[in-house]
Parts: C-alpha cells; sequence; structure tokens
C-alpha cells in the first residue's frame, strides 16, 4: 500500500518537474468582462475552444463583467503575468482610462498595464434609421440635422460606450449637436430605435441585419474603411468625404512583462487557432468576420484606434 | 385559428422528438436545481449553460435553455419559501408570506400552491404568447422612457398599498433602498458615484446580494441569537397537502397573477421583477384580512409566485416576434441562437416555423414537466427542515456565499451580502419591513434611468409625459392609488394599517 503510494506521488513529482518546463502545463483561463453572449463573449468562446485543441489544456472563460468592462479588464491588468490569464478585451479597453482621466478618477487600470497578442475580430458600425424618417443618404440626414439643430436623437448601449463614440465622432464631423439618451445596451438601444423614441443609432452589423432585412429599419452609411462585405449597398463615411472610421474589435491580450517565451506560444497558437475549421465556421455563423493580425501589427493598429477614441472622450468632454 | 392549430401540431412534433423532449426535461431540472441556489437565478443559469449549447442545434438550445429558465423560476420559489433566501429579485415577496407559512408549519401548501400557480401562469403565459404574440409585441415597442417611467411610478404607489404598520418606518426602508440604488456610475454623464474608487461598485449595488443578505443572511443570525433552539419541524403527510380553504382563497389570486404578469412581463426591460411586488400590493389591498398578509397568508405567495412565472414567459414575447433581446435573460438566449447563424428579427416566426412552434410546444411540455417534478418533491424539500439548524444553516451560508460569488465571479457581491446581512438583523431587531428596501433599490436605477432617458428625448420638457396616452393613462392611476393611500392619512380614519405590519415584528 505504501509502495503504491509512493510510487503515485513520484508520479505526480514527474508531472510536476515536467509542467516546470513546458507552458502551459495547466489549465488557461480567459477572462470576458462582459456578461455572456455579448461580441466578447461570443468572439471569446470560440477562440477559447480552438486554443485548447493547439496548447493541449483547457482554456475556461470567466466572465467578468461590471463597469462597462473595466472590472474584467482591471482584474486581468492585476494579473500574475504568467501568461495563464488572458483577456479577451473590446475596442471600449481603450476609452474607460481616459474618461477616468476625464473624471480625475484613480484609473481602474492603465493601457501599458497589458501586452497584445492577437487581435481576433473588426466590424465596423453602421448608420441606422427608423423607415418612416423621410431620409435615405447620409447627406439628407445631415440636412435634416442642420434644420432641427438639437431636434434629432439618438440611442447608445450608454455613455462613452461603443455606440455613443462613433455618434459623436460623426456629430464632432459634421458640426452637429442632437440628443444623445443612452441606454443599458446594444439591444436596448435598438429597441429605442424600433419604437420610434429616438431618431437614429450606430448598429452592429450582425445585430441589425434581421430588421433591415424586414425593413424596419434602414441602412444609412458605415464606420468601416471601406463597405463591409454583407452590406455592399451602404457607402462609407470616407465615401462621403468624412475622414471617420471606428471599429468594434475583440483581441486577445496578456498583462504587462508576460516573459517573452511565453507570449510566443499564445501568439502561435492564436495564429494556428484563427484557421480552425471550426472557429472559422463559428465565427462565419455569428456574421463576425476574422480579422486577425499578430501582437506587432495589432500593437499599432491599438494605438492608433486608442489615440482616435482618447481624442473622442477629449472633445466630448464632460457631459453636461 | 386552424392555421395556429396547424402550427402548433408542426410544434408538438417537434417538441416530442425524443432528443428535444429529453433536453427540456434536463433544462427543467438544472433550472430548477439552479433556482434552488441561493442567489442564483435565471439569468445566471442561462448565462453558465449557454456555452453548453453551441454545439447542439437551435431548437435544443433554445428548448434547453428555455428550460432552464422557467425551471429557476420555479425553484427560486423553494428557498425562499423554505429558508427566506430569495433565489433573485422576483422571489423577495415569496420570502415574507411563504416563509411565514412556513414557521406555521405549512410549508408543504407554500410549495404546493407556489408550483400549481406557477403551472397555471406558465401555461396563460403560453397561450397568450402563441396567440397574441405578434398584436402584443408592437404594442410593447409603444413603450418608449416615458410610458416606463410611467410604469415605474405606478410601481412605487404600490408601495403605499404594500406599507402596514408605521408609514415612517416603511418610507425611510425605501428611501434606504433608493440610496442604495444610487451607487454607480451615473448613465447620463458617466460619474462615479459613492463608490469609493472600488471599480466593481460601477454598476451599482446588485440586487441578489443585497436580498440574500437581507433576507437570508440575517435570518440565519436571528435564529443563532435566539435562546432555545427553534424546534425542528417534522411534517406529516396531511400537512404537506394545501388545504380546501387554501385551494379558495389562492385561486384568485393565481389568475388575478397571471394576467397581470404577463402583461408587465411582454414591455421590454426589466420591468417583470415589479409584477410579484404590484401582484401582493394587489392582493393584500383586495383581501377581506389584510391583516394577514405578513403573516403567512397563502395569497401572498400564490399571486407574486404567479405573476412572476407568467412574466417570465411574457418576456418571449418581444423577443420572439421582434427578435429583439429586451432584457438580459433574452439576450442570452438570442445569442444562443445569433450562434447558430440565425439572425433575430421581425421575420423569426416566418423564417423559423420550427423553432418558434418548437419554442412554444416545448413550453407547454415544460411546464407540465415542472408539476409533475416539483409537486412530488414538495414532501422531500419539507424534509430538509428536519435537519437541526446546527447543521442546515452553516451549509446554506456556505450556499449563500456561493451562489452570490458565482453571479458574476466578484467577490465584491459576497462583501455586500454579508454586510447586508448585518444591516438586515440589526433593521429587524428594530421591527422594520425589509420588502421596501428591495423594491426601492430595484426601483431607484430604472426610474432614475428612464426618467432621464425621457428628459433627454424631450430636450429637458417635462411635457413629453403628457404628450403620450400610455404615460399619461399610467401616471393618472398612479395618482389615484396615491389619492387612495393617503386617504386615511388625512382623514385620520383607521384602517386596517394601524393593526398590521408587513412581517412579524421580531423581539
Amino acid at each position: 500500500m505504501k509502495r503504491i503510494a509512493l510510487a503515485v506521488i513520484g508520479a505526480l513529482a514527474a508531472l510536476g518537474v515536467q509542467a516546470q518546463d513546458a507552458f502551459p502545463s495547466r489549465a488557461l483561463s480567459m477572462i470576458v468582462p462582459f456578461p455572456p453572449g455579448g461580441v466578447a463573449d461570443t468572439t471569446g468562446r470560440p477562440t477559447a475552444a480552438a486554443l485548447e485543441k493547439i496548447l493541449k489544456q483547457p482554456v475556461t472563460i470567466v466572465n467578468r463583467p461590471g463597469a462597462g468592462g473595466a472590472v474584467g479588464n482591471a482584474a486581468a491588468a492585476n494579473a500574475k503575468p504568467d501568461g495563464y490569464t488572458m483577456l479577451m478585451a473590446l475596442s471600449s479597453i481603450s476609452v474607460i482610462p481616459e474618461a477616468d482621466k476625464l473624471f480625475n478618477r484613480k484609473p481602474a487600470y492603465t493601457l501599458d498595464q497589458l501586452d497584445p497578442i492577437a487581435l481576433i475580430s473588426a466590424d465596423p458600425m453602421i448608420l441606422v434609421v427608423h423607415p418612416s424618417l423621410p431620409v435615405k443618404t447620409v447627406k439628407e440626414v445631415i440636412a435634416l440635422a442642420r434644420k432641427q439643430p438639437g431636434e434629432l436623437s439618438f440611442s447608445s448601449s450608454g455613455v462613452y460606450g461603443a455606440l455613443h463614440m462613433p455618434m459623436e465622432m460623426f456629430m464632432h464631423a459634421a458640426k452637429l449637436q442632437m440628443r444623445h439618451v443612452p441606454t443599458t445596451g446594444g439591444g436596448p438601444a435598438l429597441t429605442q430605435l424600433l419604437g420610434g423614441h429616438v431618431t437614429l443609432t450606430a448598429g452592429g452589423p450582425a445585430a441589425i441585419s434581421g430588421h433591415v432585412k424586414a425593413g424596419k429599419l434602414r441602412t444609412i452609411v458605415s464606420w468601416g474603411a471601406e463597405r463591409h462585405p454583407n452590406y455592399p449597398a451602404v457607402p462609407t463615411f470616407k465615401e462621403s468625404g468624412y475622414d471617420i472610421t471606428y471599429y468594434i474589435w475583440a483581441g486577445l491580450f496578456v498583462p504587462h512583462s508576460t516573459p517573452a517565451a511565453v507570449t510566443k506560444v499564445l501568439r502561435d497558437a492564436v495564429r494556428k487557432g484563427v484557421d480552425d475549421a471550426d472557429f472559422k465556421s463559428q465565427m462565419a455563423k455569428l456574421n463576425s468576420p476574422i480579422q486577425y493580425l499578430d501582437a506587432p501589427e495589432f500593437a499599432k493598429y491599438w494605438d492608433a484606434d486608442a489615440r482616435r477614441l482618447a481624442a473622442v472622450v477629449q472633445v466630448v468632454g464632460k457631459v453636461k | 385559428m386552424l392555421e395556429t392549430f396547424n402550427s402548433l401540431m408542426l410544434g408538438f412534433s417537434v417538441a416530442f422528438q425524443p432528443q428535444v423532449l429529453l433536453y427540456a426535461f434536463a433544462g427543467c431540472i438544472i433550472g430548477t436545481l439552479v433556482g434552488m441556489m441561493p442567489g442564483l437565478g435565471p439569468l445566471a443559469g442561462i448565462s453558465l449553460l449557454l456555452p453548453a449549447t453551441f454545439g447542439l442545434n437551435p431548437i435544443i438550445a433554445i428548448v434547453l435553455l428555455a428550460g432552464v429558465y422557467y425551471g429557476a423560476m420555479y425553484g427560486g420559489s423553494t428557498t425562499s419559501i423554505l429558508m427566506r433566501i430569495p433565489g433573485e429579485a422576483a422571489s423577495v415577496m415569496t420570502c415574507v408570506d411563504g416563509y411565514a407559512m412556513t414557521q406555521n408549519g405549512r410549508a408543504g401548501p407554500a410549495l404546493a400552491i407556489a408550483a400549481i400557480g406557477s403551472f397555471f401562469a406558465g401555461t396563460v403565459g403560453v397561450i397568450g404568447l402563441m396567440l397574441l404574440a405578434p398584436t402584443l409585441a408592437s404594442f410593447a415597442l409603444r413603450f418608449g422612457p416615458p410610458e416606463y417611467t410611467a410604469l415605474l411610478l405606478m410601481g412605487l404607489f404600490v408601495l403605499a398599498y404594500m406599507s402596514g404598520g408605521s408609514m415612517t418606518k416603511t418610507l425611510a426602508m425605501a428611501v434606504l433602498g433608493l440610496l442604495l440604488g444610487m451607487i454607480g456610475i451615473d448613465a447620463m454623464s458617466g460619474y462615479t458615484r459613492f463608490s469609493f474608487g472600488i471599480i466593481e461598485l460601477g454598476d451599482g449595488v446588485g440586487i441578489v446580494p443585497v436580498a440574500v443578505g437581507l433576507f437570508g443572511v440575517s435570518e440565519i443570525l436571528l435564529t443563532a441569537g435566539q435562546q432555545e433552539t427553534p424546534r425542528v419541524q417534522n411534517p406529516t403527510l396531511r400537512q404537506l397537502i394545501p388545504s380546501k380553504e387554501e385551494f379558495r382563497l389562492s385561486a384568485g389570486p393565481i389568475m388575478r397573477g397571471s394576467l397581470l404578469g404577463f402583461m408587465i412581463g411582454i414591455i421590454p426591460g426589466s420591468a417583470h421583477i415589479i409584477s410579484s411586488f404590484v401582484s401582493y400590493g394587489i392582493e393584500r389591498r383586495m383581501s377581506k384580512h389584510p391583516e394577514r398578509f405578513g403573516n403567512g397568508a397563502i395569497e401572498g405567495v400564490a399571486g407574486p409566485e404567479s405573476a412572476n412565472n407568467a412574466a417570465a414567459t411574457g418576456a418571449f414575447v418581444p423577443m420572439l416576434a421582434l427578435g429583439i433581446p429586451t432584457s438580459p435573460v433574452t439576450a442570452v438566449m438570442i445569442a444562443a441562437i445569433m450562434i447558430h447563424g440565425i439572425s433575430p428579427g421581425p421575420m423569426l416566426i416566418q423564417e423559423q416555423p420550427d423553432l418558434f412552434w418548437g419554442f412554444v410546444a416545448s413550453m407547454y411540455v415544460g411546464n407540465v414537466v415542472l408539476l409533475i417534478l416539483n409537486l412530488p418533491m414538495v414532501g422531500l424539500f419539507v424534509n430538509l427542515l428536519r435537519i437541526p439548524y446546527a447543521y442546515l444553516y452553516p451549509c446554506i451560508l456556505a450556499f449563500c456565499v456561493l451562489g452570490v460569488y458565482s453571479v458574476s465571479n466578484s467577490i465584491v457581491d459576497v462583501w455586500i451580502m454579508l454586510a447586508m446581512g448585518g444591516v438586515g438583523y440589526v433593521l429587524r431587531k428594530f421591527g422594520f419591513d425589509l420588502a421596501p428596501v428591495a423594491l426601492g433599490l430595484v426601483l431607484g436605477p430604472m426610474l432614475e434611468l428612464s426618467l432621464r432617458q425621457s428628459l433627454a428625448m424631450s430636450g429637458g420638457d417635462y411635457g413629453i409625459f403628457l404628450q403620450r396616452p400610455i404615460a399619461v393613462t399610467m401616471l393618472a392611476l398612479g395618482l389615484l392609488l396615491l389619492a387612495l393611500a393617503l386617504k386615511p392619512m388625512i382623514f385620520k380614519s383607521k384602517d386596517w394599517r394601524s393593526k398590521v405590519g408587513l412581517e412579524d415584528q421580531v423581539e
């Protein structure tokens, strides 16, 4: 009996030694700073499944929702930098520290506390109006808004949130004034428009598609750098003469100063993972375009995006 | 009509496929267990299960999740009745009279009536969903922020009806709830209020940790502080079955609760929470013996339980007919079908008849499953009360911590729950009613948001509330209720309120 026990302990110890030299030797976790069912979650889960296959270790999703993503982002930023804790964050990651600065708050986290691993997906926002509104192009929207300054209204997922930022970009670029009706999420924001309680809103291509097909919403213009493959008839702001782009993206991060050897394993795993057939079909079903960028390119992309968003937050300033 | 019948037959042919049936069963059982976990409600249940549905086909996925959803609604009442621990906000009212019934040795009938009421309400809800979904859905969309504000105000006026004993004490507790509701990021400006640098408080104080703490933990503390060990209950089979009188008293509340819950449930937002409060208020008002409420009135279990289950079904109306996620629960369900490449929208019923009718039929099946699952289990659950308190209560406390933590993996929530347990203990020692705290906390942030949204829509003009017919009607009704509630205060006439408290005053 004793011998068996010793053998078991020996075997476990051997496993432990083996574990020392190869990352990952135990389960990993991926923090999703939003509740289940959101973009971060539906991108995170297929990614985690693809990583599991490659890393041969379970990758658990941990939803840490709260304060528009600040809770989960901060949890990841302050996690042990050993590569076992990852973060699937959305573009709002760059806005939260800026808003904290604006209000003189102790920031929940700073951007230099996180290192990018890879960009997974990116989708531009699309401006939609209620079909009863007699406008079809961005020019007509602007003309209408100028005729009734401060009378048109838009709904958003929350102040400084993913649907508020693009609208502020638009208003600033076209020098418009509109009323802002914040709600508690993308769904409620869309509901306000469908019910005709607001005039327009920015919507995700996947979230609006059913309503556009049924004629309950009218698309006007997109914030994409080029036309969206699912909406070839919808022009971009750039085509209309306004140099604004806005994407909701999802990317993978690890805490800063994670060893380079570890990040390399993760980067390689993600590179293989985005080519995984199951991953591709999952993302296609979600209408979520894969937009893979490895760490160096993603870092550049993130930097440009963060600067653009910081500028918007500064322009918006404190909401009166 | 014939068309509906044919479609429903199509639905049943889907729902009775062995695999679908199996998952409906599994969903109901998992849901019941999740609901019984203190703190874990329907939202937590379906969120935790969502990833498991990715590999299933969309019909099975939604049937499974729906099973978990209404299973958890059922299960939530069990802990409320037996241990005074609300599984979620909607069962707060059930704690009051349900637990009082348990203390009177009537736990069995309370559980049975809750199950029967939930079954009836669930069935009414499905019938409503089936026949009226498209019509009601477009009506539901007309509920914008001003209508919502009016609805919530009406809910607050019902508070005046709920109150018993000292009006001052009730209002003080409601204000405490409203104050707690002020914590967090201001939705309109982005300022953080009263968060003391704790990021987790950015979203405010959740109702789940507060309700579990105020009701559940405080009860455990109070029991621990008693001189004598409370008598362990030993129910006989006879005590498990509701008496004729109890059935008679429950019939009306169940029917009213079902209709009321369904109507409130279809409104976008999280208004379904108030359906149980409103139902309680109405039943108390209509009762010939309002003084029984708070001391174990079966109507106080039957009404709110039916209302919250009917509201749960009502919430599917805008989700299925319009394809919009109007509440966190329906958002998760929509994500579950989007993952299978079905884009939600107003064409969902036409484009996915299998999905819609299969779902409807499976809800009929699910409700029957829950009834036959739960009625025999009443005996089993009641036997939990035989466990000596020295063993039972530490276990419950551990489950409370576990449940509250797992809702959003937040240790801050656990501290809130424990602190609220202490607060609840002190307040009950001084004879305060705790239900108004929960109501204030639920309604406060919703009312603030919708009021300010309305004003943002109108550019600051309060006239918006008078320009919209639905809002005007509801405000007028609310004012009428308020006037009725104030009448005895002004004319100094004695009414039932002077004689009773909402809950037993603890000495």
